[in-house]
C-alpha cells in the first residue's frame, strides 16, 4: 500500500511510540502533583516547550499545549475576543477548525470579513488590505493550504495588516507548515501560531498554540488552571513528549528537498496525460490534481483497490456543500468534483511515488474509457 | 394491579379467518416483548399485559407502539368489577382545578349500574373530593375511562396512546423492497409492512462509482426499519458493469430507463429465487423523470408475474418526508453519498419512454449475460 494522504495524517514515527509508551507507563505522573517524580515531569515539559520555541524560531512568547489544531485554533480566536465593536478577518481558504469558528463569531454578532483567494491559492493580499482597519481585532490566515499546498506569504500579510491596524492580533494556522518548511516566528511577528503533532509523524490528540503575549489571550475552558490558566486539564504528557521527540528528529531542509523531488516525479508522470490538470503550488508536500471526466471520489476508491491511497481534502463533501476553497480559486463545481489531493511524506521513496503515479494514470485511463 | 391494555384496529372487520390474523398479531407482540417478563391475557376485544417490570413501562410501550396491527394502548389499573372497588379507586383521584369527564363502557351487562348512572356517580365522587374541579363534557382536560369487561375485571385509565394500526406483520406474505438509500424507499418498506407484508431488501451498488459509505448507509437504513418490519435479508448486487455497458452502448437519455428495466428484471429473479411474492418500490408519480406513468409502464413492463407495490405513488415529497422523520430514517437518508441512480446521470433523461425504443436500446446489450453477472455478485446481509 502506498499512502499518499499525508496532509490528512501521517504514520507515527516508530521511535516516538517508545517515547509515548515511556511517558504513558513509567513516567506517567501528573505534572501538577507535588512529589518529586511529578515535578520532574513538569520540568521536562517546560524543557520541551523551550525546544519547541527554538524550532519555531521564537525568542519570546510561550507554548500552550492543546489536544490538537482544532483546539489551538479555537483558543486563539475565541480567546482573543473582546467586548466592543471589534472586527475579525479570515481568509475563505481556512480549515473548518478556523472557518467555522469565524461563522460562530458572526452568529454572536461580531463583524467578520472573509477575504477571497487569488488564482495561486494564496490569500488575495489587496483584498486583505482593503478590509483591515483600526477596528480589526484579529486576522487569522493559514500558512500552507491543506487543500492546494499554496503557501501564504506571512511576512507580507503581517506588513499589510500592521500598515492599517497596528494593534490587530495575527493568528496563523501552521498545521501543514510546521516541521515541513523552515519557520521563524521572530521574523513573522505573529501573535499566535497553531501546530498539530499527527501531521508530522507525532501522535494524534496533541498539538500546541504559540502565544506571543499571554496577556492578550483569555481561557475558553475553565478548570485546574494548567498551562498558565489558558488550557485547564491534565497535560497529555505522553503525547507532548512524543511530539517533542519527533519535532527534534526532523531535518526540515533535507526532508524538504527530498519531498520536492518526489512531487516533481509525480508531476512529471501525471503530466504525460493531457486530461490531467495539475495545480501548481509552492509546498512540495501537497499536490492538487484534476482528472477530466472522472469523479475524484470514484478515482480514489478505485485506487485504494490498486494499493494507492490518495485524499480528497474537504472536497469529499463537494456534492452538497461545494468546496469554498477550490471554488474561491476559480474552479467550477465540476472541476472540484474531479480533483484529488496527493500529499507526501519524507519516508516515501521515489520508486514508490513513480509506481503510484503510474497506477493513478492507469486507473484513471481505465475509468475514463468507460465514462467518457 | 397495573396493566397495559391493547386494542387492535382493522382485525375487527375480519370474518371467519380473524383468528389467523389474531394469532399472528399475538405472536408478533410476544416476539416484540421477548426480552421482557410479562403475562399476556386475551379478553374479549382487548389484550392485557400484566406482571411486567414497571420500571420498564416506557420501554415496553415504545416497543408495542412499533407493532403493526395494534390500534392503541393505555396504561390502566385492573380492578374487580364491583361498584365499591371502582368507587374506592376514584376516591383517590386528585385533579385540582382541572375540568374532567367520566367515560364508562360496560361490556358486562351484568354489572348492576347502567353506564350513564355509574358515570354520574363517579363524577359526583370526583367533585366531592376536588371541589375546584368542574365537569366539561366537550373538551375535558382529564378523561377518566372505566372499561367494564366480560372477564369480571374493570380497567381504569386516563390516556390512550395511538399505535401503528394496520395489519399484523406477516399476514400478507413477503415481498422484495428495492432499497436505494434515498428518502422514499424506506418509507415504502414501512408502509407495506403496515399492511402486513414482511420484506427482504435489494440494493444495487456501483463501486467504485458509489462509495462504501453509501453501502453502509443502506445497511443502516435497513437496521432502522427492523423495529417495524422485523429482521431483513438485504441482497446486495453489484451494478457497475451494467451501468458501464449502458453508458457505452445506449442512448444517454435512455440510461435511467434501461437501468431500471434491468433492475426490475433482477428483482423478479431474486423474488423467484427466494419465493418472495411482490416487488416494492418507493416510486411517487411524477417525482422525477423515471417515475412518470410512461416510465413506470416500460420499467414495470419487464416484470412478468410479480405485482409491483408502490405505496408512495400518490404522496407528495413532503408527506413522504414526514413519515420518514416519524419512523426515524430521514437523517440517514439525507446523508450525502451518491447512490447508483445518481452516477452516470444524463442531462436530459427521457420522461415519456416507449417500449419499442427501450427494446431497440437493449438490443445493443447482452442483457441475459449482464443479469447473470449481477446475480453472481449477490451478497446477502442478515439485518436484525
Amino acid at each position: 500500500m502506498i499512502y499518499l494522504d499525508n496532509a490528512a495524517t501521517t504514520p507515527m514515527l516508530a521511535d516516538a511510540v517508545g517515547v509515548y509508551q515511556k511517558y504513558a507507563c513509567q513516567s506517567f505522573y501528573n505534572p501538577s502533583a507535588g512529589y518529586r517524580e511529578a515535578q520532574d515531569i513538569a520540568k521536562q515539559i517546560k524543557e520541551a516547550k523551550e525546544r519547541l520555541l527554538v524550532k519555531l524560531g521564537a525568542t519570546c512568547g510561550d507554548i500552550i499545549y492543546t489536544s490538537g489544531a482544532t483546539e489551538s485554533n479555537n483558543l486563539a480566536i475565541m480567546g482573543s475576543r473582546r467586548n466592543g465593536k471589534w472586527e475579525y478577518v479570515f481568509s475563505v481558504g481556512e480549515h473548518p477548525s478556523v472557518y467555522n469558528v469565524a461563522k460562530e463569531l458572526e452568529m454572536q454578532g461580531f463583524k467578520v470579513h472573509f477575504v477571497g483567494l487569488s488564482s495561486t491559492g494564496e490569500i488575495n493580499y489587496e483584498m486583505l488590505a482593503s478590509v483591515v482597519n483600526e477596528k480589526t481585532r484579529l486576522v487569522s490566515v493559514m500558512h500552507i493550504s491543506n487543500e492546494t499546498g499554496a503557501v501564504n506569504d506571512i511576512q507580507r500579510i503581517v506588513g499589510v495588516i500592521k500598515d492599517k491596524a497596528r494593534n490587530a492580533l495575527i493568528h496563523v494556522d501552521g498545521v501543514q507548515a510546521f516541521c515541513k518548511v523552515p519557520i521563524c516566528l521572530n521574523a513573522f511577528d505573529v501573535d499566535f501560531y497553531t501546530i498539530s503533532a499527527h501531521k508530522f509523524h507525532g501522535p494524534k490528540g496533541v498539538g500546541a498554540l504559540y502565544v506571543k503575549n499571554q496577556k492578550l489571550l483569555k481561557n475558553i475552558v475553565f478548570g485546574g488552571g494548567q498551562e498558565n490558566g489558558l488550557r485547564s486539564g491534565t497535560e497529555n504528557v505522553a503525547g507532548i513528549m512524543a511530539m517533542d521527540y519527533v519535532a527534534n528528529q526532523i531535518d526540515i531542509l533535507s526532508n524538504y528537498n527530498k519531498v520536492q523531488a518526489l512531487k516533481a516525479c509525480m508531476v512529471k508522470i501525471l503530466s504525460e496525460n493531457k486530461n490531467v490538470n495539475i495545480f501548481e503550488s509552492k509546498s512540495p508536500y501537497i499536490l492538487s490534481v484534476g482528472f477530466k471526466g472522472v469523479n475524484g471520489e470514484t478515482l480514489m476508491r478505485a485506487l485504494q483497490d490498486q494499493g494507492v491511497i490518495v485524499g480528497m481534502g474537504s472536497a469529499c463533501s463537494a456534492k452538497k456543500s461545494g468546496n469554498r476553497i477550490l471554488e474561491s480559486i476559480g474552479f467550477s463545481k465540476e472541476d472540484v468534483k474531479q480533483r484529488i489531493r496527493i500529499s507526501f511524506n519524507s519516508f516515501l521513496s521515489e520508486q514508490e511515488v513513480a509506481q503510484a503515479g503510474k497506477t493513478i494514470l492507469k486507473v484513471y485511463n481505465e475509468i475514463w474509457e468507460k465514462v467518457k | 394491579m397495573k396493566v397495559i391494555l391493547l386494542r387492535f384496529g382493522e382485525l375487527f372487520l375480519k370474518g371467519d379467518n380473524r383468528y389467523l390474523f389474531e394469532s399472528m398479531l399475538i405472536k408478533n407482540i410476544k416476539n416484540k416483548l421477548k426480552d421482557e417478563t410479562f403475562k399476556f391475557e386475551k379478553t374479549f376485544g382487548r389484550y392485557v399485559i400484566s406482571n411486567y417490570d414497571e420500571s420498564r413501562e416506557k420501554v415496553i410501550i415504545g416497543k408495542l407502539k412499533q407493532v403493526f396491527g395494534l390500534y392503541s394502548l393505555s396504561c390502566a389499573l385492573e380492578l374487580p368489577s364491583t361498584v365499591e372497588s371502582i368507587t374506592s379507586e376514584i376516591n383517590k383521584l386528585s385533579i385540582g382545578k382541572k375540568s374532567f369527564k367520566v367515560f364508562v363502557k360496560r361490556a358486562d351487562k351484568k354489572f348492576p349500574v347502567s353506564s350513564m348512572d355509574f358515570a354520574k356517580h363517579l363524577g359526583g365522587v370526583i367533585l366531592d373530593n376536588n371541589p375546584n374541579a368542574e365537569v366539561d363534557l366537550y373538551n375535558p382536560q382529564v378523561e377518566v375511562h372505566i372499561d367494564i369487561r366480560l372477564n369480571g375485571k374493570s380497567y381504569l385509565f386516563y390516556d390512550t396512546i395511538k399505535c401503528q394500526g394496520g395489519l399484523p406483520l406477516g399476514c400478507a406474505g413477503k415481498g422484495l423492497l428495492l432499497l436505494s438509500g434515498g428518502i422514499d424507499s424506506p418509507v415504502a418498506g414501512y408502509l407495506v409492512g403496515k399492511r402486513g407484508l414482511e420484506i427482504e431488501a435489494l440494493h444495487f451498488h456501483s463501486y467504485p462509482y458509489t462509495s462504501e459509505m453509501a453501502r453502509d448507509k443502506v445497511i443502516t437504513l435497513a437496521k432502522e426499519l427492523v423495529p417495524f418490519v422485523g429482521k431483513i435479508k438485504l441482497h446486495m448486487i453489484s451494478f457497475t458493469k451494467v451501468q458501464e455497458m449502458i453508458h457505452l452502448h445506449c442512448s444517454a437519455e435512455y440510461m435511467i430507463t434501461i437501468m431500471r428495466r434491468i433492475m426490475m428484471r433482477i428483482a423478479e429473479q431474486i423474488c423467484n429465487k427466494y419465493e418472495l411474492g411482490a416487488i416494492v418500490t418507493g416510486e411517487s408519480l411524477g417525482q422525477v423523470a423515471s417515475q412518470t406513468m410512461q416510465s413506470m409502464t416500460v420499467t414495470g413492463g419487464v416484470v412478468e408475474i410479480k405485482p409491483i407495490f408502490r405505496p408512495c405513488i400518490t404522496m407528495d415529497k413532503e408527506e413522504i418526508m414526514k413519515i420518514s422523520k416519524d419512523i426515524g430514517t430521514y437523517e440517514t437518508s439525507i446523508l450525502p453519498y451518491e447512490d447508483c441512480c445518481t452516477v452516470f446521470l444524463p442531462k436530459n433523461p427521457v420522461i415519456k419512454p416507449t417500449i419499442d425504443r427501450c427494446e431497440r436500446e437493449e438490443s445493443k446489450l447482452d442483457i441475459d449475460a449482464l443479469i447473470k453477472e449481477c446475480m453472481f455478485s449477490e451478497e446477502i446481509i442478515e439485518i436484525e
